[in-house]
């Protein structure tokens, strides 16, 4: 029922979505973000051609703007191509891959030269709104803005865990071409323990470090995130050491 | 709600020394209606011999494994940890999902999320597959790691031993290592960094049915780095 009217105010504002694969990209001085392009899956299934794969990929950054633009073709479907994805801005945000015959999970690694991490991309959407509709989220957004508020259209709901050895960062991607203002609440044991509000530019990101959001008060603390937008946006989590962002890094999908 | 419970069966590897925390739903909602029917955890060491099977209040939210596991695995060794869950089809209509969290004691690695690996369960259609689910398949980035890579991999099943066979390939190299798990029993497959002079650039994982299995990157003190699922493409 509620799926169904989502899809009925999507059709009446206007909203279109388009398929898109999309990863978290992440840079810090002596770590390097790289997406690893395969076409492995077409080795195992049929009805998918093997060769020439060709990806373009379209990195923007935490305000939005494109950053760069890669191509990287795939000879057979063992073929894997590491693409480098460049430093720029605040040193995140998402990069998008257009290979149309591929439909299997990429990998982004951060490698900080000794060991790396990694983990996989969505293929999911990008909500493009008309320009009436981006107007009243302005208009509205910002009247709910002094007050902290957003307005409710998607909301996700995440366990974060911290302390003082261990850290850990959301990474929130805005996967819309509207102002996105994300509203995030952490509770603990039922009780509020932070708020913020985060405005998101079209198509960027931002990355809150948990701790600031609600201080850790024991050696491992668990939060119930509640993340509330008023367009399309998912969440990477980021985990740190001791050293927080100047460290080694961990990335990971949540559904 | 439904009359009849689907089933989940889950798995994920405990150490000692690490804390170690899993959400029991991951699709929780404010009014926490979103929860499972029935909870049982079991732990087996690595030969498969039971060391721990308890209920679960499904109400929690977050299970400490470490607390509840340490003990037996500072005995035993590491041990293979299954969730076994009943759950609504109406509350979950694809099916639940979990995510776990590690990070070694004193460690200057960042902690680890991960998703805690579905392994069927005994139902298939529960998990969009039409196939047996049996073929897994993960790659590496074409650098020197200090350190290594290995395959964590169990054998859920109840009665049937399985033979694992874990393939790595070296660029144009393929080396092949089976190793046959008991019920319950469980390894880690460490994957040579190299082979005559090519590196490590992906690995296979295959068995006649699911296995329990994370692709695990291990400094060169053991520390984890890495520990993630795996990818299949048989649905």
């Amino acid at each position: 029922m509620l799926k169904r009217l989502r899809t009925w105010t999507r059709g009446l504002l206007g909203v279109r979505r388009d398929p898109t694969y999309y990863l978290p990209w992440l840079t810090r001085p002596g770590l390097d973000c790289v997406v690893l392009l395969n076409n492995i899956e077409s080795r195992f299934t049929s009805g998918r051609q093997g060769r020439g794969l060709d990806a373009r990929l379209t990195q923007f950054d935490s305000d939005g703007r494109v950053t760069s633009e890669q191509h990287a073709t795939l000879v057979d479907s063992t073929d894997a191509r590491e693409v480098r994805l460049v430093p720029a801005a605040a040193g995140y945000g998402f990069v998008t891959v257009e290979a149309p015959r591929i439909k299997s999970d990429l990998y982004v690694a951060l490698a900080d030269g000794e060991t790396y991490t990694a983990t996989h991309g969505r293929h999911e959407f990008i909500e493009h709104y008309p320009a009436w509709t981006r107007g009243v989220l302005a208009v509205v957004g910002a009247l709910l803005a002094p007050l902290g508020l957003t307005v409710p259209v998607f909301a996700r709901d995440q366990y974060v865990y911290h302390g003082a050895a261990s850290r850990s960062h959301v990474l929130i991607l805005n996967l819309s071409n509207v102002v996105n203002r994300v509203r995030l609440v952490a509770e603990r044991n039922g009780a509020r323990v932070g708020t913020r509000l985060v405005r998101i530019p079209p198509r960027g990101a931002r990355l809150v470090d948990v701790g600031s959001l609600a201080p850790a008060t024991s050696a491992l603390t668990v939060e119930h995130l509640r993340l509330t937008g008023n367009a399309w946006f998912n969440l990477y989590l980021i985990g740190a050491g001791s050293e927080d962002l100047e460290g080694a890094l961990s990335l990971m999908h949540v559904k | 709600m439904s009359s009849e419970l689907s089933a989940l069966m889950s798995a994920t590897f405990h150490e000692v020394g690490h804390a170690h925390l899993v959400e029991l739903v991951h699709q929780k909602d404010r009014a926490a209606r979103r929860r499972l029917a029935s909870l049982r955890l079991s732990a087996y060491d690595a030969d498969g011999g039971l060391q721990l099977d308890r209920a679960l209040d499904p109400a929690e939210e977050i299970l400490d494994v470490a607390a509840l596991l340490d003990e037996p695995a500072r005995r035993h060794g590491r041990l293979l940890v299954v969730f076994d869950a009943r759950y609504d089809p109406e509350v979950f209509p694809y099916r639940p999902h979990h995510y776990g969290y590690l990070h070694r004691a004193e460690s200057t690695a960042p902690p680890l999320y991960y998703a805690v690996n579905a392994t069927l369960g005994g139902v298939p259609d529960r998990i969009g597959a039409v196939a047996l689910n049996n073929f897994e398949t993960y790659l590496f980035l074409d650098r020197p790691m200090s350190g290594h890579h290995a395959v964590a991999v169990g054998n859920l099943s109840r009665f049937a031993p399985a033979d694992a066979e874990v393939v790595s390939y070296y660029d144009g190299i393929r080396h092949v290592e089976t190793v046959r798990l008991m019920p319950k029993a469980h390894t880690e497959v460490k994957l040579a960094p190299e082979r005559e002079g090519h590196r490590l650039r992906r690995v296979e994982l295959k068995a006649l049915f699911r296995m329990a299995s994370y692709v695990v990157g291990r400094r060169a003190g053991g520390e984890l780095v890495l520990f993630d699922h795996l990818f299949t493409y048989f649905k």
